[in-house]
């Protein structure tokens, strides 16, 4: 097995990229599968010896990832998305039509090695649902035409253009919209420097590193009210303070973009169009801590957007914008881009420094928490693409200013996806505390087909679903709070009236099933066993007494599971129960009054 | 070290002390309230992944995890709410979904930590309809077997592979529910096998290759005894069955070896049940070896013993010990030859020079005594010479959870890379045989060391003499002379230096301890220390000589070219490691030998007596540290007796015979109580050994006026036992030997 001379570069500088050796082992392993096809025996005899592991350490790593593989998949890797957003809009209907077409099955491949199959989890583009990704490229607003002529073109031998951006990004802006962060969207080239820095970019920068402390920093982005946008809504400000000043360690800024949140797709776009607001929010926040290394550990799945990004940050070097003594300062600061490979638990901040450490993305007991005791044992802070890229905005025009755009304790804005059964899917920039009916209905244009809304996922299938009648409130993270669920991390995912809430609530267990880490026991055993419980009772074959153990488990996984992923499969799962309990009454008689789709899933289980 | 601050908590109503910072899971011990746990294990790192630990914290929203939840001043917990009930019987019922209730024919039946929490805590319905995930099991090697179904995912086999035995052969593949422990080598183990993975297994997860589907737990006997290969001492509990010993392990975690055994700890005890065992006494009739009657045997050993005696003298016999015989066993048999034949010819095979030791410790040798758990405790170790991870794993284990649990830092000098140089601040790498020079060089700054170890050793200097309370541990490359430097190193040391010197074989400190020397007597007295001698005499009722007698190289190239007449040997191969093979015997007249197998020296003799096994008898044993432990008889092998039955027999032939007077002790514990009254530093407290505890012998010795000690070379000769040979036993030990790794060359 002959290693290319660019991948042996790569492996070269990847191995000396990061403060710690092991660091590169999941992007080696990517690169190598990339160049082979799957992750060989020999590939990890290689990568274990340059990064002074055991072959089994590259082992455990390998297999914890969903897109790394041990065997070769076809030569165009079909990956169909069925996840919450895609399912609504006939994400089963395409993989139906893929499993005809190729007639092959869920991870196998064609006989000539041409095609593969795969049934994955959310691929981040659920405003552009149904969706797909062939190898790293994104086809989007499939539909089972557009699915034959795409592969028809796979088939001929030549590759049909990728979207260009997301879809759902570029919209006419609505008047109610407050495009702040997502101001420079739309225009040509917006992710070049030079574009950026005519329209207002690396300013923030300037001010930050010359006319300001590093306190004074932290006060303004404290002031602005910014709340981590990333599902949690921790203040930011208040995070960044909590990194010892005297620690003799290396201090880290982490981007956490793994975005992965079922519904959720508002990063990705941050980073194709505009990756230098990123890269100055992220120097900005290292100059707020002491930081001098930055990383973005960016979900496998965005490899385009990671290229994309990579460029950028050369662009930022090769300005002066990154590196030693940025702008004079006397401040030095490096960044680095880090893929991930497939796993939606490297989103929980723990488990995402693991992974960039090289190791199987198990979460880390807390406290100490990574303001302490984070990446390689040091000070670390990390933040959501959103929350750093907004970040200039904020040394701009002052925390203040910026707080003003949204309601008290909820400052700014915030960028909204909305998917599923929505006139018009797309991104939208909104301050906080805009009423969520009028934004479904006025903003993204309500339900298509004149149908009635049945339900709303406010920010990620991790969110308890609330029903039409409990949407008429402002969109701040306290006010969904109270309504009993969460603003979470701005994945909106609408329902109309002919949704089959069971079938809703097996495809999220389902979910969380295939991203569980195995760490704990409640989350591992509870998600499995409410996946099949799910599947099973929407076939058709539930019992009475299904209904409430469906609840009994979920709580019995709240609040007890080691992270927070055990909470976000119980919380949707118990609302549903319920809010919709119902639709698992009408199941018992032997078919979903629902979803056409779902009798046939019925049928094909008896 | 610093007072450590207590706090007052209060559990379920309870209110007690605690050291602040205390795991609440260790401080619940305290008042005997039990909070369930599978992936918490002492020692290990922490995981809070079982979530069995709830509990419930005031002030504090949700549950915490006890095992991770730190004791502070005013904490509330409980333990016993209905809430934590009802969360241990949800987790449980969780447990159970992929777990196959498999119990009737699972090995871990009747002591497995998953039945026992769900008799006590899980529900008695099952309300899982689903398919569970179903995997063939897995023969990882000889030893190791996975059975992935039955598996909790507590990641205590990885994490006592990894952590603590510093192999990492298990790791974690796949994820969530199909989440596996997979081997290193794809699909078996590449190992050092000691078996901890099996034995930390709450379930039946990982089972043994020699015990699997062999027993039920509650068929067999237990009985807690020290393991019979290497000189650490590890106490092993053998599950008995029917007199045959199934099973060796340690769960009971009694012991200083805590739940530590290696390979031959825990499998090498069939040696005992081999075919090959001799079972009848043999007797030397023209050129073969014939089974005998006891009678026959007994009074033809008397016999000719008297016959070499009276016709060559009493220095023509040479008495050759054993090193795994019991301490009762070695003070009867230097007893025989010192007072009932009259020679100071005995010695045994000796791997570490203890004497050399002690004699250079002198009359405050206790207050520097290295015990196992203090080696854990040390700060510092500085190491010289051996390797602890082939040839004394307990040593090794102790080093590396010191280092682990209270950053003990380790310094190494060694002519070869052995592995536990990965785990040192500083690892100097001298020639072979330069071990003692670098000890001199340290203590005296004299002859200096040429080369890159000379500056590896002044950088170990360095960082040496900032280490105060430091424990030094060193093999036999460090012998006579050299140990003199070792202690005028330790004496340059800050605070208080301690020493443990490295012998191969279960019992050899103990054959030195109990005088199967040829110039000292039991306790290390010279043979002209008068006080000590007529203290013995007159105990013994015979004339000790003061003439110190042939060392056991010295005895077998008399024998063979002719110097001496007889050879009494007892538990020892002396022909094979130091005679010239093919010699054979020699000139010897007379060659009698306790053996359980036909070695190389047992094929030799003219009268064999089938010998027990340290399993297959009682008495006590003393670690290469000074600990004495009691071993208790747990097999019974027919046909085989113990070497103390032996002595007896002989002491009443050879009475009959006109020579010595017969022994009268009527149990091993009889000749244990005349020791702890006659040999200096054995006086220890007997309720600790009742219990089965171990007790530091507190050896001194007086100079009494005699020159430097030293050794000559050849004297002290390691065994070079690597993990998978232990002499004779390790031989005939099938589980060991059905391992690759015993075939391969060290």
């Amino acid at each position: 097995m002959q290693m290319s001379p660019q991948l042996t570069a790569k492996f070269e500088k990847l191995q000396n990229a990061y403060p710690v050796k092991r660091s590169a082992l999941i992007p080696m392993m990517m690169y190598a599968q990339d160049e082979f096809g799957y992750v060989s025996d020999e590939m990890i005899a290689e990568i274990a010896k340059r990064l002074d592991l055991l072959p089994i350490q590259v082992e455990e790593t390998l297999a914890y990832y969903s897109m790394l593989r041990r065997k070769p998949m076809g030569k165009y890797h079909v990956q169909v998305c069925t996840n919450v957003a895609c399912m609504l809009r006939g994400g089963y209907d395409i993989l139906d039509q893929a499993r005809k077409r190729l007639e092959i099955g869920h991870k196998e491949t064609t006989e000539d090695g041409v095609f593969s199959l795969e049934e994955v989890e959310c691929i981040g583009a659920c405003t552009g649902a149904p969706a797909m990704q062939v190898n790293y490229d994104f086809y989007e607003n499939l539909t089972v035409n557009k699915f034959d002529r795409i592969l028809e073109e796979f088939d001929k031998g030549r590759k049909p253009a990728p979207e260009p951006v997301i879809s759902g990004a570029l919209h006419d802006r609505h008047p109610l919209e407050t495009p702040l962060i997502s101001s420079r969207w739309g225009i040509k080239d917006s992710r070049k420097i030079d574009v950026y820095l005519k329209n207002g970019g690396y300013k923030a920068l300037e001010k930050a590193l010359k006319q300001m402390t590093p306190e004074t920093i932290i006060d303004e982005v404290k002031k602005s009210s910014l709340r981590g946008r990333g599902g949690a809504g921790f203040p930011t400000g208040m995070k960044w303070s909590f990194v010892p000043k005297d620690s003799p360690k290396a201090k880290y800024v982490i981007c956490n973009a793994d975005e992965s949140e079922p519904g959720t797709c508002k990063d990705r776009p941050l980073m194709e169009m505009d990756p230098h607001q990123l890269i100055e929010g992220m120097v900005i926040a290292g100059r707020a801590i002491g930081a001098n290394r930055g990383f973005i550990y960016i979900r496998g799945e965005y490899r385009y957007v990671l290229d994309l990004v990579e460029e950028a940050i050369q662009e930022a070097y090769q300005r002066g914008y990154l590196g030693k003594n940025i702008l004079d300062s006397g401040f030095d600061y490096d960044l680095l881009i880090h893929t991930g490979a497939g796993a939606y638990e490297c989103g929980e901040e723990s488990a995402l420094m693991e992974s960039l450490e090289g190791k199987r993305g198990y979460p880390r007991i807390k406290p100490p928490f990574p303001a302490v005791v984070g990446l390689y044992g040091c000070p670390t802070i990390i933040n959501n693409v959103e929350t750093l890229s907004a970040v200039p905005s904020i040394i701009n025009e002052g925390g203040e200013a910026y707080a003003n755009r949204g309601t008290p304790k909820n400052g700014g804005t915030r960028l909204l996806c909305v998917a599923g059964h929505i006139n018009k899917p797309g991104i939208y920039e909104i301050p906080l505390g805009m009423n969520m009916k009028k934004f479904i209905y006025e903003m993204a244009g309500g339900i298509p087909n004149g149908k009635k809304l049945k339900a709303v996922i406010p920010g990620g299938s991790s969110c308890p679903i609330l029903t039409a009648d409990e949407i008429d409130l402002p969109m701040d993270y306290d006010s969904v709070a109270k309504a009993g669920s969460m603003l979470g991390s701005g994945g909106m995912v609408v329902m109309d009236e002919d949704t089959c809430m069971v079938d809703m609530a097996r495809r999220i267990m389902h979910f969380y099933a295939h991203e569980s880490c195995g760490w704990c026991i409640p989350c591992r055993e509870g998600t499995t066993w409410l996946r099949k419980m799910l599947e099973r009772f929407h076939a058709g074959l539930g019992r009475p007494e299904d209904i409430d153990l469906v609840g009994e488990l979920a709580r019995n996984m709240l609040g007890r599971t080691f992270c927070p992923l055990g909470d976000a499969a119980a919380l949707p799962t118990i609302s549903i129960v319920q809010k919709w309990r119902n639709e698992f009454e009408d199941h018992l008689n032997g078919r979903c009054a629902y979803n056409k789709a779902s009798n046939e899933l019925l049928l094909g289980a008896r | 070290m610093a007072e450590q601050k207590l706090v007052t908590i209060k559990i379920d109503d309870r209110e007690l002390k605690v050291p602040a910072g205390q795991l609440i899971i260790e401080a619940t011990k305290q008042i005997s309230t039990e909070v369930p746990s599978f992936c918490y294990y002492p020692g290990l790192s922490l995981q809070a992944a079982c979530r069995m630990c709830l509990v419930e914290v005031e002030k504090m929203p949700k549950l915490q995890t006890a095992c991770t939840l730190t004791a502070t001043e005013g904490m509330v917990i409980r333990t016993d709410t209905a809430q934590i009930k009802q969360a241990r019987k949800g987790m449980l019922e969780f447990l159970l979904t992929n777990h196959p209730l498999d119990c009737p024919v699972c090995d871990k039946g009747g002591e497995c930590e998953l039945q026992d929490m769900v008799f006590r805590y899980g529900a008695d319905t099952s309300r899982f309809v689903e398919e569970k995930i179903h995997r063939p099991e897995e023969k990882w090697s000889e030893l190791v077997y996975y059975d992935a179904p039955r598996c909790i995912l507590c990641f205590r086999c990885v994490r006592v592979c990894d952590e603590g035995m510093d192999v990492k052969a298990l790791g974690v593949g796949m994820r969530g529910a199909n989440s596996v422990i997979i081997p290193n080598m794809e699909d078996h183990l590449e190992c050092e096998e000691c078996g901890m993975c099996i034995d930390i297994c709450p379930v039946g997860a990982l089972t043994s290759g020699t015990y699997r589907y062999k027993t039920r737990p509650w068929e067999m006997q237990y009985v807690s005894t020290i393991c019979t290969h290497c000189s650490n001492g590890c106490k092993t509990t053998l599950s008995v069955r029917n007199h045959e010993i199934l099973r060796a392990n340690n769960r009971d975690l009694s012991g200083i070896n805590n739940d530590f055994l290696c390979v031959k700890g825990r499998f090498g005890f069939d040696f005992t049940k081999h075919p090959e065992r001799i079972k009848q006494p043999l007797l030397r009739k023209g050129d073969k070896l014939l089974p005998v009657s006891w009678e026959e045997a007994a009074q033809a050993a008397a016999a000719k013993l008297k016959e070499v005696k009276d016709t060559h003298g009493v220095d023509s016999i040479g008495f050759i010990g054993s090193n795994r015989t019991s301490n009762e066993e070695n003070y009867l048999f230097q007893r025989l030859a010192r007072v009932t034949i009259g020679t100071n010819n005995v010695d045994h095979h000796r791997t570490a020079d203890y004497t050399g030791l002690f004699t250079a410790l002198g009359e405050n040798a206790k207050d520097w005594v290295l015990t196992m758990d203090r080696l854990y405790k040390s700060k510092a170790v500085l190491l010289i010479g051996n390797d602890p991870t082939n040839q004394n794993p307990f040593v090794a284990w102790q080093i590396r959870a010191g280092i682990r649990h209270h950053g003990l830092k380790l310094f190494v000098i060694n002519s070869k890379d052995i592995k536990l140089r990965r785990k040192a601040e500083n690892f100097v790498k001298v020639a072979a045989g330069q071990e003692a020079a670098a000890i001199r060089w340290l203590a005296s700054g004299e002859g200096q060391i040429a080369g890159q170890a000379g500056e590896q050793l002044s950088a170990l200097k360095s960082a040496l003499s900032a280490e105060s309370d430091v424990a030094i541990v060193f093999g036999s490359e460090i012998a006579g002379s050299a140990i003199a430097s070792i202690v005028a190193l330790g004496a340059s040391l800050p605070g208080k230096t301690r020493y443990m010197a490295l012998g191969d074989y279960s019992n050899s400190r103990g054959a030195a301890d109990l005088g199967v020397l040829p110039d000292r007597l039991p306790g290390y007295a010279y043979l002209d220390d008068n006080k000590s001698r007529e203290a013995f005499e007159k105990l013994w009722g015979g004339k000790i000589s003061t003439k110190p007698g042939k060392t056991t190289p010295q005895m077998i190239e008399a024998a063979q070219n002719g110097g001496l007449k007889a050879l009494y040997i007892m538990g020892a191969n002396p022909l094979a490691h130091f005679g010239t093979l093919g010699y054979g015997r020699g000139k010897a007249d007379l060659v009698i030998v306790h053996e359980m197998f036909m070695t190389e020296t047992a094929k030799q003799a003219d009268i064999v007596f089938p010998a027990a096994s340290a399993y297959e008898k009682d008495g006590t044993v003393t670690n290469t540290s000074g600990e004495i432990q009691p071993l208790h008889k747990a097999a019974e092998v027919m046909g085989a007796r113990s070497d103390f039955d032996l002595l007896r027999i002989l002491s009443h032939q050879l009475e009959k015979q006109g020579v010595g007077k017969a022994f009268h002790y009527k149990t091993p514990a009889a000749v244990y109580e005349e020791i702890r009254k006659a040999v200096p530093g054995y006086d220890v407290d007997l309720s600790g050994l009742l219990a089965g505890e171990a007790e530091t012998s507190h050896i001194a010795v007086k100079k009494n006026g005699h020159a430097a000690y030293d050794v000559p070379v050849g004297l002290i000769k390691p065994a070079q036992n690597s993990l998978f040979t232990s002499g004779t036993l390790g031989r005939y030990g099938q589980a060991i030997q059905s391992l690759p790794e015993a075939q391969a060359k060290p």
